[in-house]
C-alpha cells in the first residue's frame, strides 16, 4: 500500500470502511439467518422480501457512495496558473445571486476554488460542493455522491429500525428460550443495530436539515452562512428536488480523451478593424496623432538623466513624479491611462495591450514589490524546472528590501518603455525567458534596471543604486527596450529573435544571468529568512504555500528557516487570511475528535462550530510553530499537512468528520 | 508522441503565443456558466460576435444539461429502480450534451477559430472552471521547430 500524499490510500485510512461495511453485511446476513424464517412464518411473509430490498439499496448507496467519484477538480494547467502567481490576491470575490462569495486561492491545485469547492487534505484534491470526508466510506463526499450518501443514511435508518424492531419481536416472543442459539444471535444483532441506531439517526437528521437549509456540512461547520444570506439554498422543497433529481454531473478526471485534430496554420484571418489600423501604419504616419505622441517620447527617452554616482540626480520630469514612493500609486495611475490610450492607438505586432498589464504593474508595484519579492521566490523554487532562467527572479529580493527609489524607477521606466516599445522596440522581444514573466509582466519590470546596471556598466552590481541609473543613455534605451519587451510579450516562447538586438545588451543578458545564476545560490540562504520579515500588504496571497511549505523549498532552506520565524506576519496580512487555518478539514477534524469521545452525540459536534473558530491549527505538522494568527505557517502547515503523512496519520484517523458514529 | 497531438496538430509555422482563460460566471450560483464579457487578448484576432456566440451557445448547452425535469428525474428513479446498475450500460443525459458539446467544440475550432490561429479547449478538460483559448502566432518563415514542443508541454497533462 503505498504512502503517498493522499492520505486515504494509507491502511489505516480502510479500517473504519471495513469496519463499516464488516458490521453492515454480518448483521444483517445474520438477521436473515436467523431471525426471518421466524418472522416469514409468524408475522408475515413479505417481511424478508421488504427487508432484503432495503438492505439492497442501502448496499447500492453504500457502494456508490464508497466508490463515485465526489466531484474531483482536477488541478489547473501550468499556463492556468501563471497569471495567479505573482500578486494574486488570495481570495477573489465574486458575486453569487447579490451574495458576495470569497473565492480562495488554492495552492496545491492552482486555481481559485469555485464557490462551495473544497480542498480535501485526505485525498489531496479540490471536490466541488465539497460536504465532508467520510472516513465511514474513506471517501469524499460532494457534488456528484452525495445524494447516494444521504440515501445511503436514509436507507441505513430504516434499515437498522426494522431490524431492531423485528428483532426485538422476535426475542420478546422468545423470552424462554434466550439462551438458545437464534436468539443469543438475534440478541447480538439487535443490539449492534441498537447501538448505532441514535447516531445514524442523529447523522440523517442533521443531513436533513442541511439540504433543507441549502448548506453543505462544510459551511455548516465553518458557520460560513449563519449570520448571513445563503445564495445556494432554493427554498426547503427545491433543495430537496434537486438533491434526488438533478441530474448526475459528469466526471471531470480520467475522461477519454479528444481524439481530434485540428490544424492551425498562418495565415490566419484577422477581423475588420486591425487590418484598418495595419494599413494606416504603413501610410505617412506624420499626421497621426499617436505616432506624434510617440515620437515626442522618444525624444523624452533620448534625454535620460545623467548618471552621477550621488543620490539626487536629473531624471526626465514624468520619472521625478513617480520615483517618490509614497505618491508613485497615484501617480503612477495618472501615467496609467495615458499610457493605455496610446497604446491602443497604435499598432501592435503582438496582440496583448501591454499597456494595460504595465499599467495595473506600476500601479501596484511599489505598494506590492514586497510580495513580489516573495511571490518570485516562490516563484523560483516552484518553477525551477518548468522555467528556463530562474536567475533573474531573486534578484527582485535585493530590490526590494525596503528602498523605495528602485520602485519609482521601475516604474517609471516600464512607463517609458511602454510609450515607446510600441514603436520601434517591438521587434527586441526577448521571448527566450517567457515562463517567468506572466501575464501582467509584474516582476521582471521591476528586475531589469538591475540587470541592465550591472551589464552596462560590465561590473557586477548586487542591487541597483538607489541613486538610480548610472548607465549611459544608450544603456538606458536599450534597458528600457529589453524591459519593454519583456513586459509586454512575456508568453512568447518563439525562439529569440537576434535580429534586431545589439551585441551589447546580448551581451549584458548573458553577463547578468551568469551573474545572477551565482548570486541567487549564494543568497538563497541568507535570504530566506529576511523575506518572512517583510510586511505584505493586506489581500496579497503572498507566497504560493507549497512553495515555502513544500519539501523542495524546507529542504533548500532548512527547517531552521521557519523555526527561526519568531514573528508572525504583520497584521495586515493577516486580517484579510482569518480563514486562512480554517481549512476544510480541520473544523471537522475538531468536531471528529470531540466527536470521538462522546459517541452519543454524534450530531453535536456539527451545532458546536464556534468553538472549532478559535482553535488552532491542528498539530499536522512538526515543523512548524503554531503561530495562531500567522497565515503563512497556516499555507504551510496546510501544505505539509497534505505533502507529509506521518504527522498527519493521527489527525488522518481522527478525521471522522461529521459523519462519525453512523 | 501522438497523444501530444491529441487535440492539435501544428505545423511548424505556427507558434503557440498566450493563452486566454474565459472564467465561469457565478451570478446565478453553482450552475454551469461562462462570462461572455469579450477578452482585450481576442481583440485583433476574432470578432467579438463570433466569440460571444460560442460562449452563449454553451452556456445553452450546459443549462440544458443541468436543467431538472421530467428526464431527470426519470433517470433518477430508473437508477435507483436498477440498484445503480443502469450506469453501466446507460450513460447519462449529462453526458449525452458533453458529447453534443465537444462536437460543437470541435466544429467551431475547424470552422471559425483555427483559421483565426485560435483554438478552444474544452471545459470539461479543465473541470469546467475554465474556457481555455489558445492563441498562435504565425512565426512566418523563421521555421524553427519549437513551435510544436511548445504545445506539447501544454497539452501534455
Amino acid at each position: 500500500m503505498p504512502f503517498g500524499g493522499a492520505d486515504s490510500l494509507k491502511p489505516s485510512a480502510f479500517i473504519p470502511v471495513c469496519t463499516a461495511a464488516c458490521l453492515l453485511v454480518g448483521s444483517t446476513s445474520l438477521f436473515f439467518v436467523f431471525t426471518c424464517p421466524w418472522l416469514a412464518v409468524n408475522i408475515s411473509p413479505a417481511v424478508p422480501p421488504c427487508c432484503a430490498i432495503l438492505f439492497l439499496f442501502v448496499l447500492a448507496n453504500f457502494t456508490m457512495a464508497t466508490f463515485m467519484d465526489a466531484g474531483v477538480l482536477p488541478m489547473a494547467n501550468e499556463d492556468e496558473d501563471k497569471d495567479d502567481e505573482f500578486r494574486a490576491p488570495l481570495y477573489k470575490n465574486v458575486d453569487v445571486k447579490g451574495v458576495q462569495v470569497r473565492m480562495k486561492w488554492c495552492a496545491s491545485c492552482h486555481f481559485y476554488r469555485p464557490p462551495r469547492c473544497s480542498h480535501c487534505s485526505v485525498c489531496d484534491h479540490c471536490v466541488e460542493d465539497f460536504d465532508h470526508h467520510c472516513p465511514w466510506v474513506n471517501n469524499c463526499i460532494g457534488r456528484r455522491n452525495y445524494r447516494y450518501f444521504f440515501l445511503f443514511l436514509l436507507s441505513l435508518t430504516f434499515h437498522m429500525i426494522g431490524v431492531f424492531s423485528f428483532g426485538l419481536i422476535y426475542v420478546l416472543h422468545h423470552m424462554d428460550e434466550l439462551w438458545k442459539l437464534h436468539c443469543t444471535v438475534t440478541l447480538v444483532v439487535i443490539s449492534i443495530s441498537g447501538l448505532f441506531l441514535l447516531p445514524v439517526l442523529g447523522l440523517t437528521g442533521f443531513h436533513f436539515y442541511l439540504v433543507s437549509r441549502g448548506r453543505t456540512t462544510n459551511e455548516q461547520v465553518t458557520g460560513k452562512f449563519q449570520g448571513g444570506v445563503n445564495p445556494f439554498t432554493r427554498g426547503c422543497c427545491n433543495n430537496l428536488e434537486y438533491l434526488v433529481c438533478s441530474p448526475i454531473s459528469p466526471k471531470y478526471t480520467a475522461r477519454p480523451r479528444n481524439k481530434a485534430v485540428i490544424h492551425v496554420q498562418p495565415p490566419f484571418l484577422r477581423p475588420e478593424i486591425d487590418r484598418q489600423r495595419q494599413m494606416k501604419v504603413r501610410d505617412n504616419g506624420t499626421q497621426r496623432q499617436d505616432l506624434q505622441n510617440k515620437l515626442s517620447d522618444i525624444k523624452q527617452m533620448n534625454t535620460p538623466p545623467p548618471l552621477p554616482p550621488k543620490p539626487d540626480h536629473s531624471p526626465p520630469k514624468s520619472q521625478l513624479a513617480v520615483v517618490d514612493g509614497t505618491t508613485s500609486e497615484q501617480q503612477g495611475s495618472d501615467k496609467g491611462p495615458d499610457v493605455r490610450s496610446e497604446l491602443q492607438k497604435s499598432p501592435r505586432r503582438s496582440s496583448q495591450p501591454a499597456g494595460l498589464p504595465v499599467q495595473t504593474n506600476t500601479i501596484s508595484t511599489s505598494m506590492q514589490l514586497n510580495s513580489l519579492t516573495l511571490n518570485s521566490r516562490s516563484l523560483t523554487l516552484k518553477h525551477g524546472n518548468r522555467h528556463g532562467s530562474k536567475s533573474q527572479l531573486p534578484a527582485m529580493r535585493g530590490d526590494g528590501m525596503g528602498s523605495n527609489p528602485p520602485p519609482g524607477i521601475i516604474s517609471s521606466s516600464s512607463l517609458l518603455a511602454n510609450q515607446s516599445s510600441s514603436v520601434s522596440y517591438d521587434n527586441l522581444i526577448n521571448p527566450s525567458d517567457p515562463p517567468f514573466l506572466p501575464q501582467r509582466g509584474a516582476p521582471p519590470v521591476g528586475y531589469h534596471p538591475h540587470f541592465l546596471a550591472m551589464g552596462m556598466d560590465g561590473s557586477v552590481l548586487q542591487r541597483p543604486p538607489p541613486r538610480g541609473y548610472n548607465k549611459t543613455s544608450q544603456g538606458l534605451r536599450d534597458g528600457l527596450c529589453d524591459l519593454a519587451s519583456q513586459g509586454l510579450t512575456p508568453q512568447k516562447t518563439a525562439p529569440v529573435r537576434y535580429d534586431n538586438f545589439s551585441k551589447t545588451i546580448m551581451a549584458s543578458i548573458h553577463e547578468r544571468r551568469e551573474v545572477e545564476e551565482r548570486d541567487r545560490m549564494l543568497r538563497l540562504q541568507a535570504r530566506s529568512q529576511a523575506l518572512y520579515d517583510n510586511t505584505r500588504p493586506p489581500g496579497s496571497r503572498g507566497p504560493t504555500p507549497p512553495a515555502y511549505g513544500s519539501r523542495e523549498f524546507l529542504m533548500s532552506t532548512g527547517i531552521l528557516g521557519y523555526g527561526m520565524r519568531t514573528s508572525p506576519l504583520s497584521s495586515s496580512s493577516t486580517s484579510s487570511l482569518t480563514r486562512g487555518p480554517k481549512t476544510s478539514s480541520s473544523p471537522l477534524q475538531s468536531s471528529s475528535s470531540s466527536s470521538l469521545q462522546s459517541k452519543g452525540r454524534s450530531s453535536s459536534p456539527a451545532y458546536c462550530p464556534p468553538d472549532r473558530q478559535t482553535q488552532p491549527l491542528p498539530s499536522s505538522t512538526s515543523t512548524l510553530p503554531r503561530l495562531a494568527s500567522s497565515s503563512t505557517p497556516a499555507y504551510a502547515s496546510y501544505a505539509t499537512a497534505k505533502r507529509s503523512s506521518l504527522p498527519y496519520s493521527s489527525e488522518g484517523k481522527d478525521a471522522v468528520a461529521l459523519g462519525a458514529l453512523k | 508522441m501522438s497523444t501530444f497531438h491529441n487535440l492539435q496538430e501544428l505545423r511548424h509555422s505556427a507558434s503557440l503565443a498566450n493563452k486566454v482563460f474565459i472564467q465561469r460566471d457565478y451570478s446565478e450560483g453553482t450552475t454551469c456558466r461562462f462570462q461572455t464579457k469579450f477578452p482585450s487578448e481576442l481583440e485583433s484576432r476574432i470578432e467579438r460576435t463570433l466569440f460571444e456566440d460560442t460562449v452563449k451557445t454553451l452556456n445553452n448547452y450546459y443549462a440544458e444539461a443541468e436543467k431538472i425535469g421530467g428526464q431527470s428525474y426519470l433517470e433518477g428513479c430508473l437508477a435507483c429502480a436498477t440498484a445503480y446498475l443502469i450506469f453501466l450500460c446507460m450513460e447519462t443525459r449529462y453526458e449525452k450534451v458533453l458529447k453534443k458539446i465537444a462536437k460543437y467544440i470541435q466544429e467551431q475550432n475547424e470552422k471559425v477559430y483555427a483559421p483565426r490561429g485560435l483554438l478552444v479547449t474544452d471545459p470539461i478538460d479543465r473541470g469546467m472552471r475554465v474556457i481555455e483559448i489558445s492563441i498562435y502566432e504565425d512565426r512566418g518563415s523563421s521555421g524553427s521547430s519549437s513551435g510544436s514542443s511548445s504545445v506539447s508541454g501544454s497539452t501534455a497533462r
